[in-house]
């Protein structure tokens, strides 16, 4: 509002007083206009026509301020066309006729949209606004000396530093080592300059820069066609160019990067869209809103010395179509990036309706499937019954397998012959428990009906063999196994197997072992005989010697009595002797069962060295014993004799080719914690290294006549008291066997 | 003549038994329960027959054998084993015993094998001692009646012997009348029969 009165010349006071009466009319006016006209803001634009930057601006604070201030406002825009017209020559005029144009208006604040805009301002508003504070924005930080800049013209600065975007484009294309810098020919572009060479020396990572400086724009874009990799391009856009062409930045910006074969950057927000990949931006619309806001608290009645004017903060923004095009990932943005022109997806737009299609898709498909699965599944199941059955069918008919149901509660009429398949998978009948016992084998009914209950009590399976006598008094073996069932547990659910042959097999086997051993005893006994035979004369012919001397007694007239009494005393010894000679040839020959009794290895060991001692006289052989105490163990008295028998006849016949003064046989006892182990070590030839593997092997010999079983028997006797027998090389030469025995295991009867 | 049977044997049954059976006929016995024992007997002069068990524990029967043999000490040995077999006896009387008995023996038995071996011994005793007188003689001839003594028992004749000895019929002559008075031999037949025995020609 021109409200303000100019202090008068001292020329003709007529024309003083004329100009009073005008100027007092004109108040008059205007004091009724201002009171009458709605508050008004004058939008000054420094371009002659609105860049996409001002349409921005210019419909953010209209926005802004007409929501902002409650009552009736007025917002004209003027265009200064600065690029055409200097200001500083055309200034005058134009504030005369906005002065003109907007003297009765009501203006209450002004905005700047630019600094050419904020310049004019501030030199022309006494003439055509005076007393009306100036909102600015838009102005560059660098570019105003805040000192001269008057109270009452407040505003938002914007930052035009670089950095951040050239480190942006950095950190967007890895690799980058050039930069070209293009900017325009006006005053205006040139501003730029400064900037740039201090965001370059700040970011000082050697980057090599060239400036396109005031190029004519066929220059430009011949320039920027023939980049190459590693290089990125900044531009703030120009109005003029090297030609005095002029164009908008965002026109030049979008020809630039078309032509570009690198990336572009911008330093504002509206070259987004023009081609640029984007930059750190103060967008026009937040110094807009900005400065609109200030624009309304004037409005209220806030006074400008309550206001300090401040930077607008900015904020990395991309080209979503840049960022594709020059392949850039967006997992290098930084956060909180905008990311504009993405495009739009059918999702973005029918997001809502997509969905519940889906849903109602994905609710009526499961519900298919649903169906269509639990059809197949019952089907499949089906199938695969019949084929289990049937396969079960056929196993079963293979190895002779029925099935069983047994009650323990009730006594049920149908019965399944036992060891026979049922030709069909119908399903079973109970059988009562009862007539099963009575079917087994008497000395088998007691175990069976333990298994049973025991198998109900615990509900573990049942595992027992029986025997069940078939009518014609045949005896066959039966091997049950079942469970109980859970929820009736007098049932049991099972499957029975005739297992006959396996037991007549297992008979078979154990007979056969047993008759081995008994040829492995047998055949030691011949190997012993002569020297069972010379010991079995030494009693005779002492029992002989007596026997003629008491004759020769008897034949005397005075009978010495009392020499007779010994001889025959001795008879008696003697004859012992021979029967215990005897006894001990006996059980090498014996036959059938065998006795588990306690067995002290110790006498086990003087036993048997007494039975080879003639033997070992005449190979020649001197035993040497070394027994400590042990305990007890369990064990075959006949079969443990045996294993030494075998070790010691092996000893000496390993030691038939050393001088009989260099032979030695030891027998050692010790105890190991639960075990007993026996010694037997001689000094003969040893064991060859390749043989050491064998020498329990069936029939595996190295002597010429040998049958090759001693060890092989010496060791299923071993295993059968649970022990272990190894064979090793003495250090100093023969061979060293020991026999491990446990001092105690828990078996019926050995094998 | 009472002769001392040494009973050897480590079966003191047996040496009791055998001891109180041949007491029982009237012999001397003295018994010994291992070799080494007999070896080392107080009186090693007195005459006997030696009962020797083969299978003894140290060395046994046949290593006495052996060792006797060795010492020249000529006592006749009867083996009395428990269980014996061919090749055994074989070399027990090739080793020079008189018998081989096996137990248990009858003490008749016992007793006309010990007879004979101490006969046999007797008349080993004589040859032995008749040997000995020979080879005294022998060793009382000088050198050149023994080189003409080898060859008159080659059966040369003094002519031939002449011959080889480079001198005259006559002096072999000589030489062969000084050789059997030494040796005790009155006709040359005797002489052949000398030389045969001590291994001459």
């Amino acid at each position: 509002v021109v409200c303000g009165s100019r202090p008068l010349g001292v020329r003709a006071r007529a024309t003083v007083r004329a100009t009073i009466a005008l100027w007092v009319a004109l108040l008059g006016f205007a004091v009724r206009a201002a009171e009458t006209a709605p508050a008004g803001v004058l939008i000054l634009h420094s371009n002659q026509r609105p860049t996409p930057a001002q349409v921005v601006i210019d419909d953010q604070l209209r926005t802004v301020v007409t929501d902002g201030f409650k009552r009736p406002v007025q917002i004209f825009s003027e265009y200064l066309d600065d690029e055409w017209v200097s200001l500083q020559t055309y200034g005058a005029v134009e504030a005369g006729f906005l002065q003109q144009k907007y003297g009765g208006r009501n203006i209450r604040v002004a905005v700047t949209d630019s600094l050419p805009a904020l310049r004019f301002a501030m030199q022309f508003r006494e003439r055509v606004l005076a007393g009306v504070p100036v909102v600015f924005l838009a102005v560059a930080r660098d570019r105003v000396d805040r000192a001269s800049i008057p109270p009452d013209i407040v505003g938002v600065f914007e930052d035009h530093d670089p950095t951040p975007t050239l480190r942006l484009a950095q950190r967007l294309h890895p690799g980058t080592t050039r930069l070209v810098v293009i900017r325009g020919a006006s005053e205006l572009d040139r501003l730029w300059d400064h900037r740039l060479r201090a965001a370059v020396g700040r970011l000082g990572n050697g980057l090599e820069v060239e400036y396109l400086a005031g190029l004519p724009t066929a220059d430009v874009l011949r320039r920027v066609g023939a980049l190459s990799r590693g290089t990125v391009v900044f531009t703030p856009g120009y109005f003029v160019d090297g030609d005095a062409q002029v164009s908008t930045p965002r026109q030049t910006v979008e020809r630039i990067s078309q032509a570009s074969t690198v990336p572009v950057y911008g330093a504002f927000d509206t070259l987004l869209g023009a081609g640029i990949v984007g930059g750190y931006m103060t967008r026009y619309e937040d110094q807009a809103r900005e400065a609109g806001a200030l624009v309304v608290r004037l409005l209220n009645g806030v006074t400008p010395a309550e206001i300090e004017s401040s930077p607008v903060a900015r904020v990395p923004m991309v080209d979503w179509r840049q960022l594709r095009r020059w392949r850039v990932d967006e997992g290098l943005l930084p956060a909180g990036t905008i990311v504009r022109s993405r495009d739009p997806t059918i999702w973005n737009q029918y997001w809502r309706e997509i969905s519940v299609a889906a849903v109602v898709l994905v609710l009526q498909a499961g519900l298919i499937a649903a169906l269509l699965v639990e059809r197949r599944s019952r089907r499949r199941t089906a199938t695969a019954l019949e084929g289990t059955q049937a396969q079960m069918s056929l196993a079963a008919r293979a190895v002779g397998l029925s099935s069983w149901i047994w009650d323990t509660a009730r006594d049920v009429a149908r019965t399944t012959p036992l060891a026979r398949v049922a030709p069909d998978p119908s399903p079973l009948q109970p059988i009562a428990f009862d007539r099963v016992v009575a079917a087994a084998h008497p000395a088998d009914r007691d175990s069976l009906k333990r298994a049973v209950s025991m198998a109900q009590r615990t509900g573990e399976e049942l595992d027992v063999e029986y025997r069940v006598v078939a009518p014609g008094g045949a005896v066959r073996w039966i091997s049950a196994r079942g469970r109980a069932e859970e929820r009736e547990p007098n049932r049991l659910l099972g499957i029975a197997l005739d297992i006959t042959e396996r037991k007549l097999a297992e008979l078979r086997a154990s007979e056969d072992r047993a008759a081995l051993r008994q040829m492995g005893r047998v055949s030691m006994a011949g190997q012993l005989s002569a020297a069972i035979a010379h010991q079995l004369n030494q009693p005779l012919a002492a029992i002989l010697g007596n026997a003629e001397a008491a004759q020769k007694i008897l034949g005397h007239q005075d009978i010495d009595v009392k020499e007779l009494r010994a001889i025959c005393s001795d008879i008696v010894s003697e004859n012992h002797r021979a029967t215990e000679i005897m006894r001990r040839l006996r059980e090498l020959y014996m036959h059938g069962d065998i006795k588990i009794e306690p067995i002290d290895l110790n006498q086990l060991i003087l036993e048997t060295l007494e039975l080879l001692r003639t033997e070992l006289l005449l190979r020649h052989v001197t035993p040497v014993t070394d027994l400590a105490t042990v305990p007890a163990i369990e064990g075959g008295h006949v079969q443990l004799q045996q294993v030494l028998l075998n070790l010691v006849l092996n000893a000496a016949d390993a030691m038939d080719g050393k001088k009989p003064a260099e032979r030695t046989l030891t027998i050692r006892t010790e105890s190991a914690a639960t075990d007993v182990r026996l010694h037997v070590e001689d000094n003969g030839t040893g064991i060859a290294g390749e043989h050491l593997k064998n020498i329990f092997n069936p029939f595996w010999s190295t002597k010429a006549e040998g049958m090759g079983m001693g060890l092989a028997i010496c060791q299923s006797i071993v295993a059968s008291h649970h022990g272990t027998i190894t064979a090793a090389n003495n250090a100093h030469g023969g061979a060293a066997f020991c026999v491990t025995l446990p001092t105690a295991w828990r078996e019926s009867s050995l094998t | 003549v009472t002769q001392t049977v040494f009973l050897v044997d480590d079966d003191a049954g047996i040496l009791k038994a055998l001891s109180r059976a041949l007491h029982g006929e009237g012999w001397k016995v003295q018994t010994f329960e291992s070799a080494e024992a007999f070896l080392a007997r107080p009186n090693p002069n007195d005459d006997g027959c030696l009962v020797l068990d083969v299978t003894m524990p140290g060395f046994d029967g046949f290593e006495l054998q052996r060792r006797l043999t060795e010492t020249k000490q000529y006592l006749p040995i009867i083996f009395l084993t428990g269980h014996g077999d061919i090749p055994m006896s074989v070399r027990a009387l090739k080793a020079g015993a008189s018998d081989f008995l096996t137990k248990p023996v009858q003490v008749q038995a016992l007793v006309a094998s010990l007879r004979s071996a101490i006969e046999q011994g007797a008349s080993a005793r004589k040859l032995r001692a008749e040997v000995a007188n020979l080879q005294r003689r022998l060793a009382s001839l000088t050198p050149r009646e023994r080189e003409v003594f080898a060859a008159l028992a080659t059966g040369k004749l003094n002519k031939q012997i002449a011959a080889d000895l480079g001198v005259v019929e006559q002096t072999v002559k000589f030489h062969r009348a000084r050789i059997m008075e030494r040796m005790g031999a009155r006709t040359v037949a005797k002489l052949m029969h000398i030389a045969a025995r001590l291994g001459i020609g």
